[in-house]
């Protein structure tokens, strides 16, 4: 069997977290003894990506996207498990490997803060041993795709966020990687600034045909970019498949809204209750959540019974799904943990000198 | 493709390169530290020529009269400014990358990350000592080799051997420093490396003499032993500063185990860095 280009097994980082208390008493107790809990960022995560393939990653704060990104990229090691991205084991640092990939980071940057982005570049252009034919070449469609050529020579200090969330792209792609990981490229962007880096990203990825790995808390980012969609939660994966796919899987709910051509009062709002839970009620409009067979019969009943204007039948907005993923996992692990049902290496809280 | 290799010295020509156009945008700031850098060289002098209006040596019969020692005090100011331009603002540097998690990008770069971490910032300022440093060796050279009495013949080797063994005693700074920076791993934050640069040179900026008496003898074991930067300055300074057929046996002996001492600081400091980089965690975005 051929091997996927990035191929996760099992990878499992934990980190050991120092737990402070609060207060000044607490402090210096904990200059002696201090209390460390292992927190499982990544708990075991088995992934198959292919060359070419948009693969987003979405999840809440904390779940393990941006430190499953650092172990691909070969910034830290794992814990358990193994991965490995065009066949190199990211851990092991290897040059070869190194120069195939690149990590952009919406909140950290890499370019020199006083000097102009240039300086930054053809410091890149040596590191990675780059052709100066194609450096130029290179460096100038990237200026061109993006908008920047009158700021390369500007400190990149005077540059706006957007700006320089451009040039850390530009820089990051100055070595043609193969493989990019993207951890929230348009993190504080305004809107039109996120949608020239989303339609540069789509305009970059289709021409090269790399492969690309993005995180991102903007479902517009998402849903412009990926066909492939990785929910992550609580360290593990939760979903994997497509974007309208997730919508199928996770939900069983429609939202129907009916416009009355009679005023709305508050029986007839008692007597909906009896199709499905009000979601939103502004006269002369009312939203119901209905599970997804009931809606047959729910509108034939409801236009026997009353005059509507109009009527519109529609799958629940995609951000309140992955929410409610979100929110069903965190409470699945919270009750495991009161039930003391919490896998075995699961939050340990642990003492050491 | 896979025998590619960057080339080490241009990246370093461009760092240079860069932390100069940096320093040079901010002119004032420039000026003001280089003045500052070279104040401080002078009042230093005059701190010595107190002492020598007092005394002809530092010790007794050490041979450390005021233009021997002057030979010593241009080398102590020669590595010192060799550390501070090439390494200073870098090991502290590495310290903030760890803490912050900036380390990432380094650590992406196809290219020896202990190079990239240890060269990227050049502070030029600090430089102008290295100047001062020369001047002193030239003026104390000069008056040694032109006295009356006992006059200094300049030997071939010692020419020879003096750069070599400031760029060993530079090593071993630089290793010390390495070291200590990279310890914020594990510590999560280490501001003690500039106090620490301090306590140490303080040891390193005196004739070893001084320490061969009673419990003096402990310092001077464990700053030529343990952490060898008695060596640094002692040994080039030594050879420089006083005829070549006068030098004792036990000081052939010191400057061949510095050439050892130098190799296993280069060594250890490495072996800690790996090590310290397979701990690194990375400060979340």
């Amino acid at each position: 069997m051929p091997m996927a280009l990035i191929e996760l097994n099992n990878l499992q980082k934990t980190y050991r977290v120092y737990q402070k208390k609060e207060g000044l008493r607490a402090s210096i107790k904990g200059l002696f003894k201090r209390k460390y809990k292992e927190v499982q960022a990544v708990r075991g995560i088995d992934l198959q990506v292919e060359q070419g393939e948009f693969v987003a990653f979405l999840g809440p704060n904390g779940a393990g996207k941006t430190t499953t990104l650092k172990l691909l990229s070969g910034v830290i090691h794992p814990t358990a498990g193994s991965a490995t991205v065009m066949g190199h084991i990211p851990w092991r640092r290897e040059n070869d490997y190194r120069r195939r990939f690149a990590l952009v980071m919406g909140q950290k940057n890499q370019l020199w803060w006083d000097l102009p982005a240039q300086e930054s570049f053809r410091l890149h252009q040596q590191i990675y041993g780059i052709e100066p034919d194609t450096f130029q070449h290179t460096l100038d469609e990237l200026s061109d795709l993006l908008g920047l050529r009158e700021l390369l020579s500007q400190p990149v200090r005077e540059l706006s966020l957007g700006e320089r969330m451009k040039m850390e792209l530009t820089a990051a792609l100055l070595h043609s990687p193969e493989v990019l990981f993207l951890d929230e490229p348009t993190i504080g962007l305004d809107v039109v600034a996120q949608h020239n880096i989303q339609q540069f990203l789509k305009y970059y990825q289709e021409k090269r045909k790399i492969t690309i790995l993005l995180t991102s808390h903007y479902m517009k980012d998402v849903a412009a970019l990926c066909k492939r969609v990785v929910i992550i939660a609580d360290g593990q994966i939760q979903y994997d498949g497509s974007l309208s796919g997730i919508i199928d899987e996770t939900t069983n709910r429609k939202l129907v809204t009916l416009q009355f051509a009679d005023p709305i009062d508050k029986r007839l709002l008692g007597s909906l209750k009896r199709f499905g839970h009000i979601v939103h009620h502004e006269a002369p409009r009312v939203k119901l959540g209905v599970t997804r067979d009931d809606v047959p019969a729910m509108l034939t009943a409801i236009l026997d019974a009353y005059d509507i204007d109009d009527l519109i039948v529609e799958e629940p907005p995609l951000e309140e799904v992955i929410a409610d993923v979100f929110a069903r996992v965190s409470e699945t692990s919270a009750t495991q943990s009161e039930l003391g049902l919490s896998r075995s290496n699961d939050t340990q809280v642990g003492e050491a000198e | 493709m896979a025998g590619y290799r960057p080339s080490y010295s241009r990246v370093f020509l461009t760092f240079a390169r860069n932390s100069l156009v940096r320093d040079m945008s901010f002119r004032t700031n420039f000026i003001l530290q280089s003045i500052s850098t070279v104040s401080w060289t002078i009042m230093n002098i005059g701190f010595y020529l107190i002492v020598f209006q007092y005394t002809d040596s530092i010790g007794e019969d050490t041979g450390w009269g005021r233009d021997e020692f002057f030979v010593f005090l241009a080398t102590t100011w020669i590595i010192n400014s060799l550390v501070q331009t090439f390494f200073m603002p870098n090991a502290q540097q590495f310290s903030e990358l760890i803490r912050s998690g900036n380390l990432d990008f380094a650590l992406l770069k196809p290219i020896d990350t202990q190079f990239v971490i240890s060269f990227p910032r050049v502070d030029w300022a600090a430089l102008s000592n290295l100047f001062m440093g020369l001047t002193l060796l030239g003026y104390s050279l000069f008056q040694l080799t032109t006295r009356e009495t006992n006059p200094l013949i300049l030997d071939w080797r010692a020419v020879l051997m003096y750069p070599f063994y400031i760029a060993c005693g530079t090593v071993i700074m630089y290793s010390v420093m390495i070291t200590l920076a990279s310890t914020s791993v594990w510590l999560g934050r280490n501001q003690t490396l500039y106090n620490f640069w301090f306590y140490i040179t303080n040891f390193s900026r005196y004739p070893m003499e001084i320490y061969k008496v009673g419990w003096g003898m402990a310092l001077w074991v464990f700053f030529t032993f343990l952490i060898p930067v008695l060596l640094v300055v002692n040994i080039p300074a030594r050879i420089m500063a006083k005829p070549l057929n006068t030098m004792e046996t036990h000081y052939w002996q010191l400057a061949g185990y510095s050439i050892f001492a130098t190799l296993i600081c280069l060594t250890v400091s490495r072996r800690i860095f790996v090590r310290a980089l397979k701990s690194y965690r990375s400060a979340s975005s």
